[in-house]
């Protein structure tokens, strides 16, 4: 009940500042950058804050309980992307005055073509990143009411467009300000308080020793809504009580059983090994404890794979971008990416926390496979009544402002990219007025979270860490190299930039593809089927590289390079490059 | 490489604004050593944390050591990452400000 109210509250206070936007959101220039206003601070609570998404707030933790500590390295390959950015990207795109990936694309290569596949790619990673923040909505509110999946996605799908078509970005730079802090309290105070609570990490066994996850001392007891394929990794007895009338029955498993256990109510003897959900694999404690070694998603080929998609793709995320522009000159962008380095790297102390507690008090999700869910329902599980009633109320309460600020951030720069580079195209001859510009941009708020909600609903077995390590190795092998070497080599051309593109988009996504249709591959192959940037980003730089060299274009972008790298307050004229502000090459 | 001096009567203000092969000259030494600066940073970032997942694979011991009853090599990626981070970036753009401001210094004396 509690909860509810905490979910509610959040919602409602991110609509009414929203709306609270949209009497300062006069112009178009209003919606997409907030006028460029904003300080470094601000910036980067709001940077942070629209960057902590599902995956930090629900899925390192998730994660981390199914798979062991190597889903550790994800906190540190998100907070790394922004010191790649910092060193290579801040400074000189703010420079260079594109706000959105199609502009810097056709303003630095000079070509509009360049500009429709940056597009198509924008379109693309935001969607993909879109999802898993759906996902976790959706799973959220079940735990918090019950109620089915799909009705959390509805729910955050209708707010976030409602918000963001309302607002646009002046409304929502001050609430995600505000949601980052949101955040931080939510996941830091219950972590802090959990762990006195119960005095340090309990069912050490489980976690650093030779135990699998097991029951606790008085025993384990299982709600299953459905049936349920199980595999029990130690010989266990169980009960098994069928949802729909029925006596309670007593089995035993084997040890490597794999059972499809009834709707109803489970339960296990006190210290019993957990049967674990098909798609998980039991690991004892001091596999579990082993942040990296092993096969498949623990091996090295996969953490590295995972670094580095990580550490390129934060650049190439459509909605970070955006953020950056609304820093008043290079060095402020510089100092805001400093600070967010700094608020990062204090959110990310705490979700670890919550995957270790939940591996040794709520072994249940092992069985039905939610391990997702864990930030939610620990509190209750570790401390029973109205304090954990609270603390849950707490969590569910972050993780629905992190659902709702990437999402919105998420939207802007879908609705940005289809209502100045897809609509104007479609609709050529009509007069651009600003009118119609704020109405193209409403409208393409609304229709773009229509594709994500689809795709939403069918992934709701995929976790949430794994969807948006895809968007990751996306955006690490198509717009990385493009910002990287745009920025910094005169030689990139627009012929180059499209072949690394496409081929580093190709790459990672149909190895996304083949590892789905594969269904958990083995080796080393696995690995980079599961997390393919460790191959895909080098043969998306050499690509652009090689085709660059080979082809023959005659143009020295002189005039771009004195835009990027020319220090501010040399009061030099007008550097060629025009503000692309408001529409870009296409506007007025 | 050895530079002619500019006419006196541009400066290299003029130069930079009218982009001609001299202010380039200069405005590509600047992103030359902007980017030298980064990828050294670069480099103390793969040198300070990107060796951490190698490290930890190849040497066991850091499993089996525990530090307040948790193993090392769990405390290892969760901790020192970030403060090496903002020492780099705090680093970092102290100097990438520093050339910055040299530069500017460069034009306006000429």
């Amino acid at each position: 009940m509690i909860a509810i109210l905490a979910v509610a509250g959040v919602t409602l206070g991110t609509l009414g500042l929203g709306t609270l936007g949209i009497r300062l959101a006069r112009t178009t220039s209003d919606l997409l950058v907030a006028s460029r206003a904003v300080t470094p601070w601000w910036n980067a609570a709001a940077i942070s804050g629209e960057y902590l998404s599902a995956a930090s707030f629900l899925g390192i933790a998730g994660l981390e309980m199914q798979n062991g500590t190597t889903a550790l390295w994800q906190s540190l390959g998100f907070t790394a992307g922004y010191l790649a950015l910092l060193l290579f990207v801040a400074a000189p795109l703010r420079r260079f005055g594109s706000y959105t990936i199609p502009d810097f694309a056709e303003a630095r290569l000079r070509s509009p073509r360049l500009r429709g596949l940056a597009s198509a790619g924008v379109l693309l990673i935001a969607g993909f990143y879109l999802v898993p923040q759906l996902k976790g909505a959706g799973l959220t509110l079940g735990v918090v009411t019950g109620a089915p999946y799909f009705v959390g996605v509805l729910a955050v799908g209708l707010v976030v467009a409602i918000n963001v078509a309302l607002g646009g970005m002046r409304g929502i730079t001050y609430v995600q300000a505000f949601q980052f802090w949101l955040k931080v309290f939510a996941i830091a105070v219950p972590a802090c308080l959990l762990l006195i609570h119960l005095g340090g990490l309990p069912a050490r066994a489980a976690l650093f020793g030779d135990r699998l996850p097991s029951a606790g001392p008085h025993g384990l007891v299982v709600h299953l809504d459905a049936r349920q394929p199980v595999t029990f990794p130690a010989s266990t007895p169980y009960t098994i009580t069928p949802l729909h009338g029925g006596a309670a029955h007593d089995f035993r498993a084997r040890a490597g059983a794999h059972v499809t256990l009834p709707a109803g109510v489970l339960r296990l003897p006190a210290g019993a090994a957990v049967p674990v959900a098909n798609g998980t694999q039991a690991l004892r404690g001091s596999e579990w404890a082993t942040p990296v070694g092993g096969s498949g998603q623990r091996s090295p080929v996969f953490v590295y794979s995972l670094l580095i998609a990580t550490f390129l793709g934060t650049m190439g995320l459509p909605h970070i971008l955006v953020r950056f522009y609304t820093n008043p000159d290079g060095p402020t962008a510089r100092r805001t990416t400093v600070r967010v380095l700094g608020l990062l790297g204090l959110f990310y102390v705490f979700p670890g926390v919550y995957g270790a507690l939940g591996r040794a008090l709520t072994p249940q999700l092992y069985v039905t496979g939610s391990t997702d869910t864990v930030v939610l329902r620990l509190p209750q599980a570790a401390w029973p009544g109205t304090v954990g009633n609270v603390l849950g109320a707490v969590t569910a309460a972050g993780a629905f402002a992190a659902f709702l600020s990437t999402s919105s951030g998420l939207l802007v720069s879908i609705s940005g990219t289809i209502s100045h580079d897809v609509w104007p195209r479609l609709a050529r001859g009509t007069a651009n007025t600003s009118a119609r510009r704020r109405r193209r941009f409403r409208t393409a708020a609304a229709l773009g979270m229509v594709a994500p909600v689809v795709v939403a609903f069918f992934a709701q077995a995929i976790d949430i860490s794994v969807l948006v390590g895809w968007a990751f190795a996306l955006a690490a092998s198509t717009f990385c190299p493009l910002f990287l070497l745009g920025i910094w080599w005169p030689g990139l051309t627009a012929r180059g930039a499209a072949v690394g593109i496409v081929a580093g988009g190709v790459i990672a996504s149909g190895g996304i593809v083949v590892g789905l249709a594969l269904q958990e591959p083995s080796g080393i192959a696995g690995a980079l089927l599961a997390q393919p940037a460790l191959v895909s980003v080098p043969i998306a730089f050499v690509a652009m590289i090689a085709v660059s060299l080979r082809s023959k274009e005659h143009f020295v972008p002189d005039a771009e390079m004195l835009a990027l790298h020319v220090p501010e307050g040399l009061d030099l004229p007008d550097l060629g490059v025009r503000d692309p502000f408001i529409l870009g090459p296409r506007g007025g | 490489m050895t530079l002619e001096p500019p006419p006196d009567s541009r400066t290299l203000r003029d130069e930079l604004a009218d982009s001609t092969a001299h202010g380039l000259l200069y405005l590509g030494r600047l992103r030359q050593r902007q980017l030298t600066l980064s990828i050294l940073a670069l480099v103390a970032f793969g040198a300070l944390v990107g060796v951490l997942p190698l490290a930890i694979d190849l040497l066991p011991q850091l499993r089996r050591i525990h530090l307040l009853g948790v193993p090392l090599a769990i405390w290892l990626v969760v901790v020192p990452a970030s403060p090496i981070f903002l020492g780099l970036a705090i680093l970092y753009t102290r100097r990438a400000d520093t050339l910055d401001e040299d530069f500017r210094e460069l034009v306006r004396r000429r």
